[in-house]
């Protein structure tokens, strides 16, 4: 939990700063903290932090999920093409389906996983090339869209409630207290740490440790399935070939940066929220400080590294302090 | 965990407290005369202009294009922010464009890359601020004007020097990035309608997705399969470099004709060197200078450069190696070096 201390001081520090270069430079207008800026921040917060909190579910088992990117490509894609810009299924018949392709895939990684014992990294490496190379096959690589249709559903990709709370943060945040309430306070979410922790202790203490691993990429998958549709709604133009590339590093570097170890058996979901807020943060103040787009990367590259350090810095003097006393 | 709800709460509570209204500048009276103009987040007075140049990828034709922004907003006085969506996708285009608005721009160039989905998120960007395409046309969308190449004929130029390469017939292969953008649509209708009737077929079009390196691997494979083939072409700029990269990896330089779109470096090269045949420039230097100029005519709600087709092309050129050392010439001045 201490570990999101650190990311917080670094958000409030980029806000604070952003806010006061904007200041001080050319006319003084801030349109850092608008309510248009904060409509933007809020949807893209909300819509990469599915992503971030679904991949901090494997990554506190010890695994990870390369395949987000490209799932989110399925099923944004497969959503467009039953919906058929009216024309197809209806939207009840359609989500369902579409969260079936993200229990699908999790369950096909999961007991790759558990029962193969074939190593996460590489299984849903696969799965990165397979899921992208489905996407593009169904379609024969012509960009799917809703064309207009159906705002009422779209509403919970692009909508907002009461002008300035972006429906997919809305979302994100129920998500994040349902997913918070299951890992910190219930059996089953101690029983996950522990299983990415040390997972011969844990079978050894009567955990089911490839139910419950199946159960964390089900999981990360359907709750990836939601957010690729949600991120479909708000994007509406989808790509077969590049709708979704490169989330999962995304999701990975939210989750990394909200204090979640690649080593498996720690994160909270307040970290994985900051980290996800942050990322945003990053991307939207290079447009709003006028940096030039090369120096993107740069930025945020250099900011989570910052992050990181920080949040290591923290542990390790609480840790020569807890030792000193 | 208690540790971390309160500044994450007072986060929230920041970005709810804040003005609901964008905050206006001090003198709003002095000018009233925003007519009915798209009204812009932040309305300055006297203030520079700042209108928006969004590309599709980050191409070394954009450079080109920028060269033109800048010249443009030197003649001007306005302020140009030119922004290259590093992946290139719809998605990144729609995160730029809303900083851009946020940041109080009063209009936007933009080249989209999947005009049919996307007619509705332009539509929603038009409300807001002046858009205008570039590059690639969105005609259904309520953009303001489109600024830039007719692809059919460019398709069609290109058509005419695959005709004169290959005077005997033969197979050719195309190759882009991606065939639902619009303008790679219209430059394969081009080249499809002159060839129709020909003794020259057309195999297909390998898609790369914007990746180089995919790129030069669809032109190896292409060489493997097809060892006949007698031309390829490439329809988007880097697919030029490409292909004569795939062409010399491959040991077949000389017996392979290449046609280009676009003046990258290499591109030129090789038209000097003789390994590329000819290349069809557009010309982006103008698409730049023309789109800050009309962004900022229009900024005053000045409509008078928008033509009645909402259509404004540029014409453009077939560059072979008997143009090419002018040509070069005068893309250095234009760059500056």
């Amino acid at each position: 939990m201490r570990k999101a201390l650190g990311l917080t001081g670094l958000l409030f520090a980029l806000v604070l700063f952003t806010t006061i270069w904007e200041a001080a430079h050319e006319d003084g207008t801030i349109s850092f903290l608008t309510t248009p800026n904060i409509r933007n921040l809020l949807t893209w917060i909300g819509l990469f932090g599915i992503l971030s909190i679904a991949q901090m579910l494997v990554i506190i088992t010890g695994g990870i999920d390369l395949s987000v990117g490209s799932l989110v490509g399925l099923v944004g894609v497969s959503a467009a093409m039953m919906l058929n810009k009216g024309q197809g299924l209806p939207p009840i018949a359609v989500v369902p389906l579409c969260l079936g392709i993200g229990v699908a895939a999790g369950l096909w990684h999961g007991l790759l996983i558990s029962k193969l014992d074939l190593q996460p990294f590489i299984v849903t490496l696969c799965s990165l090339f397979l899921f992208r190379g489905i996407t593009r096959l169904i379609t024969g690589d012509q960009s799917q869209g809703f064309a207009g249709a159906y705002p009422g559903l779209r509403w919970f990709g692009n909508g907002f409630i009461g002008g300035t709370v972006a429906a997919p943060f809305v979302f994100l945040i129920l998500l994040a207290v349902v997913i918070g309430a299951y890992l910190h306070f219930s059996p089953a979410g101690r029983h996950l740490f522990a299983l990415g922790a040390n997972e011969e202790g844990a079978r050894f203490s009567g955990i089911r440790t490839d139910r419950l691993k199946i159960t964390a990429y089900v999981l990360c998958s359907l709750i990836t399935a939601c957010g690729g549709l949600l991120l479909a709604f708000k994007v509406n133009s989808l790509g077969p070939s590049d709708f979704g590339n490169f989330f999962e590093l995304y999701a990975i570097a939210g989750a990394v940066l909200g204090g979640c170890s690649l080593r498996g058996g720690s994160g909270n979901v307040i970290g994985v929220l900051i980290g996800a807020s942050l990322l945003n943060v990053l991307r939207n103040l290079v447009n709003i400080l006028e940096i030039p787009s090369q120096l993107e990367y740069v930025v945020i590259g250099a900011a989570i590294l910052i992050g990181v350090g920080l949040d290591e810095f923290f542990v390790r003097r609480t840790k020569t302090k807890a030792r000193a006393v | 965990m208690r540790q971390c709800i309160v500044p994450f709460a007072l986060l929230i509570a920041i970005a709810a407290c804040t003005p609901s209204q964008p905050p206006a500048p001090s003198d709003t009276s002095s000018n009233t005369a925003t007519t009915a103009e798209p009204v812009a987040p932040k309305p300055e007075a006297d203030t520079k202009v700042k209108v928006a140049f969004v590309t599709n990828n980050t191409s070394d034709f954009w450079a080109i294009a920028e060269a033109g922004t800048k010249k443009a907003a030197a003649e001007l006085g306005c302020e140009v922010l030119f922004r290259r969506p590093a992946t290139g996708t719809a998605q990144e285009q729609q995160q730029i464009m809303e900083d851009l608005i946020v940041n109080g721009v009063s209009g936007i160039a933009v080249s989209p890359n999947d005009p049919q989905n996307w007619t509705e998120t332009l539509n929603g960007f038009a409300k807001q601020v002046n858009v205008i395409t570039q590059d690639s046309d969105a005609p259904e969308s309520q953009r303001l004007c489109y600024l830039g190449t007719n692809n059919y004929d460019a398709g069609k130029a290109a058509g005419e020097l695959i005709k004169k390469v290959l005077p005997d017939g033969g197979k050719i292969m195309l190759f882009v990035g991606r065939i639902d953008a619009q303008n790679a649509q219209d430059r394969r209708k081009g080249i499809e309608d002159t060839l129709a009737g020909s003794n020259i077929t057309i195999l297909g079009t390998r898609t790369d997705e914007t990746d180089r390196a995919k790129a030069i691997a669809n032109v190896q494979d292409t060489l493997v399969t097809n060892p006949d083939v007698a031309c390829l072409v490439g329809l988007w700029s880097y697919n030029g470099p490409a292909i004569l990269n795939g062409v010399r990896d491959s040991g077949k330089l000389g017996q392979v004709k290449i046609v280009a779109f676009d003046e990258e470096p290499e591109t030129l090269q090789g038209i000097t060197d003789g390994h590329i045949e000819g290349t069809i420039v557009q010309q982006p230097y103008e698409f730049g200078y023309q789109s800050v100029k009309l962004l900022a005519q229009l900024a005053k709600g000045d409509k008078s450069s928008v033509p009645e087709s909402k259509q404004i092309f540029i014409p453009v050129r077939t560059i072979t190696k008997a143009e090419v050392d002018e040509f070069s010439k005068t893309l250095r001045e234009q760059i500056g070096h």
